[in-house]
């Protein structure tokens, strides 16, 4: 028998709130050490169900263990070696960027000595130590939203929850939370990692589930899932036709270099060809519509999810 | 290695009472709003209605500071609830009724610099106090006023979500409180905590009184409304912010 060595683990787990399935019927395996994504569009059940594994939110049914600890039953041995970003700015407003990280370092009962250093070295790491000492309401948004990420590690965790870590981030912030998170990952915490940019699962993830109204609808690593639509190149366009939409994928889906299309949205179809740059007008001559708006580019996360739901992640 | 540190029950609660003491301070419309409402009302007797009038009312309107920290403590966990920092906190190794009680905790030391400044006022603006009078009572009655102004605030914040919403519905609790009260006015019920410490605070401080059918079975009455009130809205509050 091989006994894995499981961060998390979770059978047949449930969220309704009233009609609303938040999260229905989750089973996960995450392994020790590991940077594991979930991916999902908005209202998926992402952050439910990191609510429930960090234990402020009851199941409505099944059961999970993390770190090996019942999630209804050792409430306080899971909160002392959890970390939680919540998706959400959660600081107090009329605390600086220092009190508000010690705070909870304090909660964990880190000694003062230990949770100073570290709160300096952190702050340093991201930027903010130049400013640490103004009240937290007169930050802007990426200063927070750093803060939020400190907040969440000053007692370095075993396990740490970021949900959304990077939400509103512009791109250079953006780098520097990667590379923070990245750090943590290689110090062996295991890192549950929200989002819905499919940049962010595929840049940083060992291993990803794509959930979609609380389903699990795929998993494996982010080359896997990519790997399994194929080995083309994606094509996009818009058509006028709409209503002829899927015998336009039909006729495409015949040249044996295309592999699959799925229309997405109400205006756009997506198709999956090999050496799909170079053959855009052998498809325009075969589909016998004009094609608008084409762009060409490798498979990404994003159509994986389109392939499965025939939605994108974003609308 | 990740280390797993042993927090202490009482380390949180000071940590925690520190923390709202210092996001309360910070906000100047919450410092305007513990001392200027009764600040106005010791200006208005004083230079509107005149020092004899004010040595009569002055009692009501020390009684009448710690009534104010009901919208304070309904404003506090409101805010925590509507901005999600209690459950950010809960996340952490730290118990929901370690939280609550240092709410609880900062607002009694709130009360007692309050209780103290406004003592210090109306001698500065001149009011007579019986020579006999108890100062320890003095301070003692309006502190214990303090605890159902916890309890009022503890039941209206298991029931609204915002801050705001705590804020305008506690005038429906602090003006009954005040005018049934007879705090600035004649008592019209004289159960309720504000009449009962009006009357022990009057005999205290315009008779020098210590008699026990005035004051002494008036604090008891008022500690059990006191009492009666943190229970019911400890209650409360644990049930309505269970489930997050
Ligand atoms: N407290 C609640 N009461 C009622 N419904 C809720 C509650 N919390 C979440 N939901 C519902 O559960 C579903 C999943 O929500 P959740 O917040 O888990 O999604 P998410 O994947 O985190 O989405 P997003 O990307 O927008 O953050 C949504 O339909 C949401 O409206
Ligand atoms: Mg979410």
């Amino acid at each position: 028998m091989i006994i894995l060595d499981l961060a998390i683990e979770t059978n047949n787990l449930k969220k309704y709130f009233g009609v609303i399935h938040a999260v229905d019927g989750i089973d996960l395996q995450i392994p020790k050490g590991s940077l594991f994504g979930v991916l999902g569009p908005n209202g998926a059940g992402k952050t439910t169900t990191i609510k429930m594994l960090s234990t402020i939110l009851p199941p409505t049914s099944g059961d999970a263990s993390v770190l090996g600890f019942d999630i209804k039953k050792d409430v306080l041995e899971i909160k002392k070696r959890i970390g939680v970003c919540p998706q959400e700015l959660v600081l107090y407003p009329r605390l600086n960027a220092r009190e508000n990280i010690h705070l909870i370092a304090q909660m964990h009962g880190m000694s003062k000595k230990d949770y100073k250093e570290r709160t300096d070295d952190l702050l340093g790491k991201m930027n903010l130590l130049d400013r640490s000492k103004e009240l937290v309401k007169n930050y802007s948004g990426g200063m927070k939203r750093r803060i939020n990420v400190l907040m969440a590690v000053i007692h370095e965790p075993e396990l740490l929850f970021f949900d959304e870590p990077t939400a509103g981030l512009d791109p250079q912030s953006r780098r520097v939370v990667w590379d923070f998170i990245r750090d943590f990952q290689e110090k062996d915490s295991t890192i549950i990692l929200t989002t819905h940019s499919m940049e962010e699962a595929d840049d940083l993830s060992d291993e990803l589930i794509i959930i979609d109204h609380g389903k699990i609808i795929t998993q494996g690593t982010p080359d896997e899932l990519k790997g399994k639509l194929g080995e083309g190149d994606i094509l996009e366009f818009k058509v006028k036709e709409i209503e002829q939409r899927n015998e336009i994928i039909e006729r495409a889906t015949k040249l044996d270099f295309v592999q699959w299309g799925k229309s997405v949205g109400k205006h756009r179809i997506v198709l999956n060809a090999l050496d799909g740059l170079r053959r855009v007008s052998e498809i325009m001559d075969v589909i016998k519509v004009k094609m608008e708006d084409i762009s060409v580019r490798k498979n990404t996360l994003e159509d994986v999810f389109i392939d499965l739901t025939g939605r994108r992640l974003r609308d | 290695m990740e280390q797993i540190f042993e927090p202490k029950f009482t380390n949180q609660l000071w940590y925690l009472t520190v923390k709202n003491f210092k996001s309360m301070i910070r906000e100047i419309s919450q410092l305007v709003w513990i001392f200027g409402y009764p600040l106005v009302f010791i200006l208005l007797f004083r230079f509107g209605y005149g020092l004899e009038t004010f040595n009569i009312f002055a009692p009501g309107v020390v009684i009448l500071a710690p009534i104010v920290l009901i919208s304070q403590l309904a404003g506090h966990f409101a805010e925590e609830k509507e901005s999600g920092t209690l459950q950010r906190l809960i996340t952490t190794p730290v118990s929901r009724s370690t939280v609550l009680l240092s709410g609880l905790f900062s607002q009694l030391i709130v009360a007692a610099i309050q209780i103290i400044v406004m003592l210090l006022l109306i001698l500065l603006f001149g009011v007579s106090i019986n020579p006999n009078a108890n100062i320890f009572l003095l301070f003692f009655i309006p502190f214990i006023v303090a605890f159902t102004s916890l309890g009022f605030g503890l039941i209206l914040a298991s029931f609204v979500r915002t801050a705001s919403s705590a804020g305008g519905l506690a005038w429906f609790i602090i003006l009954p409180l005040q005018f049934l009260g007879g705090l600035l006015t004649v008592p019209l019920v004289g159960f309720i905590p504000t009449s009962l410490a009006a009357e022990a605070m009057g005999a205290v401080m315009i008779n020098g009184s210590i008699a026990f059918d005035l004051v002494g079975l008036n604090i008891i009455f008022i500690a059990i409304w006191g009492i009666g009130l943190i229970v019911l809205g400890i209650l409360l509050f644990q049930r309505k912010t269970a489930i997050l």
